[in-house]
């Protein structure tokens, strides 16, 4: 593909992601916030591909099919599936997110200014390779990790918590994927595994949770303290 | 060829094991007793295997396998070590301590087999991590031990157990990626200087010259505080107390024990290529932020503390500062004597969370001050506690005296002199909470007859099921409600179906070789100075 | 000031009073029959300003100059911004006017002046509609501005006919994240500062819902009838923005008639569209509550600004 079209398309998907995380961090109802979650998947899964295009690899392309499996659709269906539990216990009200810690408004500024960090933190890596436009991308993902961070710190329930983390390890692979067109097949495939496992356990103390205390508000757990 | 099978003898032993387990799972009732014993022999082979690996390997150069993929060099090897050993102990005592659990009806045959298998998937998991050759293989292993180990933290399912599970996975999955971020930052700064993808540590040894200043900075960052969080450092170690604390005591044993040296093990090979890439100032300063901030936590939530068990974990957290200052310093002698302690550290708090196990399963309290007189009750398991005690503040002639001897030395010798003090003035304060809340567990008058917990092994209570029994005992760590034997009959009554003294028979080897060791350190010696090379001089 | 500019000037000044109307009852023709009714055909606004003119010219009891001269200075700012911002052609009229910061400045002086005449009214409507109008005013005025401020980075200059020239030479621009961010921004502005819904219901008629409808509650007549053809001419501005600086095909480059002829039926077409796509989104949407506006708009700041992050910083195919 020539040069322009790569970039401009590049330029897309990542801006896609951001907005996505945005969008995330924005809507209140944890049926939207899966279903932007997925979105971002296929960016990401968009930005593998058109790295692996432009550059004949098909190393990438078969980490940008990984990605899909992974983000687009084994992710998204354990949310779901979570979620669908949740209601069932809760008697079919649909979820959204009691009061997080800091007001929409406030998130909404904080990731402005986040998104800010990231691109001063980020200048040395972005000048190791300066003609690449994929380089120039690499604050975007840092951005979107950052937000999934403060989002994961500001929740306080255990499904938004967990969709959250997801939103920052979406952030990371970002990274990765801008940064060097990925690692090792190998670490790749590990990675992925062990994202699936995390978030597949977290689901299960999801549901473990609202079991014992009847409720999944984490802000209410304080019988560990000192 | 020899060479390798035993390399892979201590990842493929323990998965042998967890399948042994999981069929076990299927039918658990007949033969639980024996196949109790596997979980000790799987570890005892795994031991065994890193033993011979280092014997037949000394001297030689490291030694790879699987195509690469596999290395042991000599501070992998007594990582092996410092893992089968700790190992050895906690699946030694399992089985005693698993069927005082099955009697008392906290947990079911299946449950224990469970319990079995994951301990197993979790030594495979550490072991793994400490043999790759490559960082990127590492970090999977380590957030594979995070996952593991989840359902083993939150196996009582009480309230408490259940919170400190989604602590612990949030808190240490969210560490562990910033980790990740920084190997991939890292993958940029190599693929930069020409190296191919995978972060092999050897070669990024060898490139860590030319790696770009800046970039590395970031990434060495955040690997430590990445890492670190695994390691229970400070101040991402909020996860620390609740698991250890609310885990099973042969969980905690092996994660106090020895998880959290495998996190400072990956934050060793990471140091070795940053000194390498930026000087040592970098490192050293990270390190001792981490180590200063770790310590001055660990002193002052010690003071107030009322548990028991989070009172270790905090010492835990101690423990992994003074590591941490010991690698600042970066002398050879500061290495040697961070490995020293790594295994010092394993065996001490592994018997001391099996002690401290025991103690619970026999009073049913986790509060300091519901527990008195353990040494007229029961003298084995106070010897135990006390002996433990005084072997992990650093009194001769256990280990860890020449191991934090060693730290200190190193730290003054590499001017740290302030730092050194300021660290071991915290390590006495800490030093005192724990002689004063440990002796109060120990001496002084038993209870009285009226009050007193859940006898471990006496009538099981008649109320409700499994969970209301043990939520009704724990919850908040007060007396059960219901009305119990008397601690004093029910211990005279049946001592041997609860927890036969033999079951504490691991933690008093465990003891007598942190001794042994800490007078004569013998062969253990040659591999410690070439691990201590292999990380100063890579 | 070229004779480009003047001639789209000049034409601008015609198509935008006269079709301004036009276009409100477009609208309003597609909401009626997306709901199903027959509507009122698209002249009716103009029929009702000819009705409105002819009434006597009345004023409350207590008001001062200021109520008489609102809807003069309103027009008047209205009209100046769209005479000189680019829409038919890539010059403009006034060089120098049709600078970002001096058009946001003319449509912010105008809603200004309505709301002190509401509060110069007295009543407590006048009063309660001037506060939430100055509300979103003040949340909706950054983003306004970061987010053509964004596409100025690419241009080199934050005058409007440079924006605008530059885009009409480079499409491809369109495509891009800073682009595409800034659009969905401005989108949230056009419809925060026309009081369209999800912000305000230009068709209620409960006070209690009302923003700009509570501002000129008190006016009649002549004045009434600048005031919605003033409105009306405030819409076909942002529209006529946002088709400039996002959708540039059609616009004339040259002083030929046929580029002219060109460049002012695009115009016509563009807006009528948008504002068709605006009606149309109208009848599925609510009106959200005003506690939750800020949200709304703090949400496309954050956009903007992320757009202005993205110009900075994503390269260009041409750099």
């Amino acid at each position: 593909m020539n040069h322009t079209a790569f970039v401009e398309l590049l330029n897309l998907a990542c801006g896609a992601l951001l907005v996505t995380a945005v969008l995330i961090l924005w809507r209140r109802q944890l049926a939207a916030i899966i279903r932007w979650f997925t979105v971002q998947g296929l960016a990401l899964t968009a930005i593998a591909a058109i790295i692996a295009v432009d550059g004949h690899d098909a190393r990438l392309g078969a980490i940008a099919a990984g990605v899909f499996a992974l983000r687009v659709i084994a992710l998204p269906l354990l949310l779901r599936r979570a979620l669908a539990r949740a209601e069932a216990d809760g008697g079919g009200r649909a979820l959204r997110e009691t009061s997080p810690l800091v007001n929409v408004t406030a998130s909404l500024l904080a990731a402005a200014v986040l998104t800010l960090l990231a691109y001063a933190v980020s200048r040395p890596v972005v000048q190791l390779t300066p003609a690449s436009p994929a380089a120039h991308a690499i604050p975007i993902g840092l951005a979107v990790a950052l937000i999934g961070f403060f989002a994961l710190v500001t929740r306080r329930r255990a499904m938004s918590q967990l969709a959250s983390f997801l939103l920052m390890d979406n952030g990371i692979t970002a990274v990765g994927l801008l940064t060097t067109a990925g690692t090792s097949l190998i670490m790749e495939l590990g990675i992925s595994l062990d994202v699936l496992f995390a978030a597949a356990v977290l689901q299960v103390l999801t549901s473990r949770v609202r079991d014992t205390f009847g409720h999944a508000d984490l802000d209410e757990l304080r019988e560990l303290r000192d | 060829m020899r060479t390798q099978a035993l390399l892979l003898a201590s990842v493929a032993v323990p998965l042998f094991g967890a399948a042994c387990f999981l069929l076990a799972t299927l039918r658990p009732r007949p033969g639980w007793r024996l196949t109790a014993w596997v979980s000790p022999a799987c570890a005892a082979l795994s031991l065994g295997a890193a033993i011979a690996l280092a014997v037949v390997r000394s001297g030689h150069g490291p030694v790879t396998a699987l195509g690469g993929l596999v290395r042991a060099d000599s501070l992998s090897e007594f990582m092996l070590i410092v893992i089968g050993a700790v190992g050895l102990l906690a699946t030694a005592a399992s089985p005693a301590w698993l069927n005082a659990e099955i009697a008392a009806r906290r947990a079911s045959p299946r449950a224990a087999a469970k319990h079995s298998a994951l301990v197993q998937l979790f030594l495979a998991a550490m072991a793994a991590a400490v043999l790759t050759a490559s960082l990127g293989l590492t970090w999977v292993a380590i957030e594979a031990t995070t996952i593991v180990t989840a359902f083993l933290v939150g196996q009582r399912k009480t309230r408490q157990a259940v919170e400190a599970a989604w602590k612990y996975v949030m808190i240490c999955s969210t560490g562990i990626a910033l980790a990740l971020l920084g190997l991939l930052v890292l993958n940029a700064a190599a693929a930069h200087a020409g190296l191919p993808a995978g972060l092999d540590w050897t070669r990024l040894v060898a490139a860590a010259p030319h790696l770009n200043r800046g970039v590395t900075r970031i990434a060495v960052a955040l690997l430590l505080i990445g890492f670190g969080t695994k390691a229970g450092l400070a101040p991402l170690h909020a996860w620390l107390p609740d698991a250890h604390g609310q885990a099973p005591a042969p969980v905690s044993a092996l994660m106090s024990g020895v998880l959290l040296s495998v996190a400072m093990y990956a934050i060793l090979r990471v140091k070795v290529i940053a000194d390498l890439a930026l000087g040592t100032e970098y490192t050293r300063t990270l390190l001792l932020i981490l180590a200063l901030a770790s310590l001055l936590l660990a002193a002052s939530l010690l003071i107030s503390q009322r548990d028991y068990k989070r009172m270790l974990a905090y010492s835990s957290i101690e423990h992994m500062g003074l590591l941490a200052l010991g690698a600042a310093a970066g002398s050879p002698l500061a290495v040697a004597a961070v490995l020293l302690h790594m295994l010092g550290h394993g065996l001490a708090k592994g018997s001391l969370f099996i002690s401290a196990g025991r103690v619970l399963q026999l009073t049913g309290t986790h509060r300091i001050d519901r527990v008195s007189g353990l040494a007229s009750r029961a003298p084995l398991l106070a010897g135990c506690l006390g002996l433990g005690i005084l072997a992990l503040l650093g009194f001769p002639p256990f280990s860890l005296f020449a191991s934090e001897l060693g730290i200190a030395r190193a730290g003054f010798a590499s001017g740290l002199g302030w730092v050194t003090t300021v660290a071991l003035a915290l390590v006495l304060v800490i030093a005192a909470m724990l002689l004063t809340h440990v002796s109060r567990m120990l001496l002084g008058p038993a209870p009285a007859a009226t009050e007193g917990g859940l006898a471990a092994g006496a009538a099981p209570p008649q109320a409700g099921t499994e969970r209301a029994s043990t939520a009704s005992v724990i919850q908040n760590g007060s007396v059960a409600t219901l009305a119990p034997p008397a601690i004093y009959a029910a211990e005279t009554a049946k001592p041997a179906a609860m927890f036969p003294d033999s079951g504490l028979l691991p933690v008093v080897v465990a003891l007598a070789a942190c001794a042994v060791l800490g007078v004569y350190a013998g062969p253990v010696t040659t591999l410690l100075h070439a691990a201590a090379q292999a990380v100063v001089t890579p | 000031m070229n004779a480009l500019g003047v001639t789209g000037g000049v034409l601008q000044a015609v198509i935008v009073t006269g079709g301004a109307p036009v276009l409100t009852g477009v609208m309003r023709q597609v909401r009626a029959r997306l709901e199903g009714r027959a509507g009122q055909g698209i002249r009716q606004p103009w029929r009702d300003l000819r009705k409105l003119l002819r009434k006597e010219a009345i004023t409350p009891e207590g008001t001062s100059e200021l109520f008489r001269l609102a809807p003069l200075v309103l027009l008047a700012t209205t009209f100046t911004a769209a005479v000189t911002v680019p829409f038919v052609t890539t010059a403009s009229a006034a060089g120098p006017v049709a600078d970002l910061f001096a058009v946001v400045a003319l449509l912010a002086m105008g809603t200004a002046t309505l709301a002190l005449a509401a509060l110069d009214t007295g009543t407590a409507f006048g009063g309660m509609g001037a506060s939430r109008e100055m509300t979103i005013l003040a949340l909706v005025e950054p983003t306004l501005l970061v987010s053509v401020f964004a596409l100025s980075v690419r241009a080199g200059s934050t005058n409007l006919a440079a924006i605008v020239a530059a885009t009409v030479h480079d499409p491809v621009r369109v495509i891009s994240p800073a682009s595409l961010l800034a659009a969905v921004a401005l989108g949230v502005v056009t419809i925060a500062e026309t009081g369209r819904i999800p912000v305000d219901n230009p068709a209620t008629h409960l006070e209690l819902t009302m923003v700009h409808e509570a501002m000129i509650l008190e006016y009649a007549g002549p004045d009434l009838a600048l005031i919605e053809l003033a409105s009306s001419m405030r819409l076909v501005v942002f529209l006529g923005m946002l088709s400039s600086l996002f959708l540039p095909w059609g616009i004339a480059t040259a002083l030929t008639p046929l580029a002219l002829a060109g460049g002012v039926a695009a115009f016509a077409a563009k807006v009528t569209l948008l504002g068709a796509a605006l009606a149309a989104g109208e009848v599925f949407m609510a009106k959200i509550r005003l506690f939750r506006v800020p949200e709304l708009l703090a949400g496309s700041f954050l956009l903007a600004l992320l757009a202005v992050a993205s110009s900075y910083f994503l390269t260009g195919p041409n750099l």
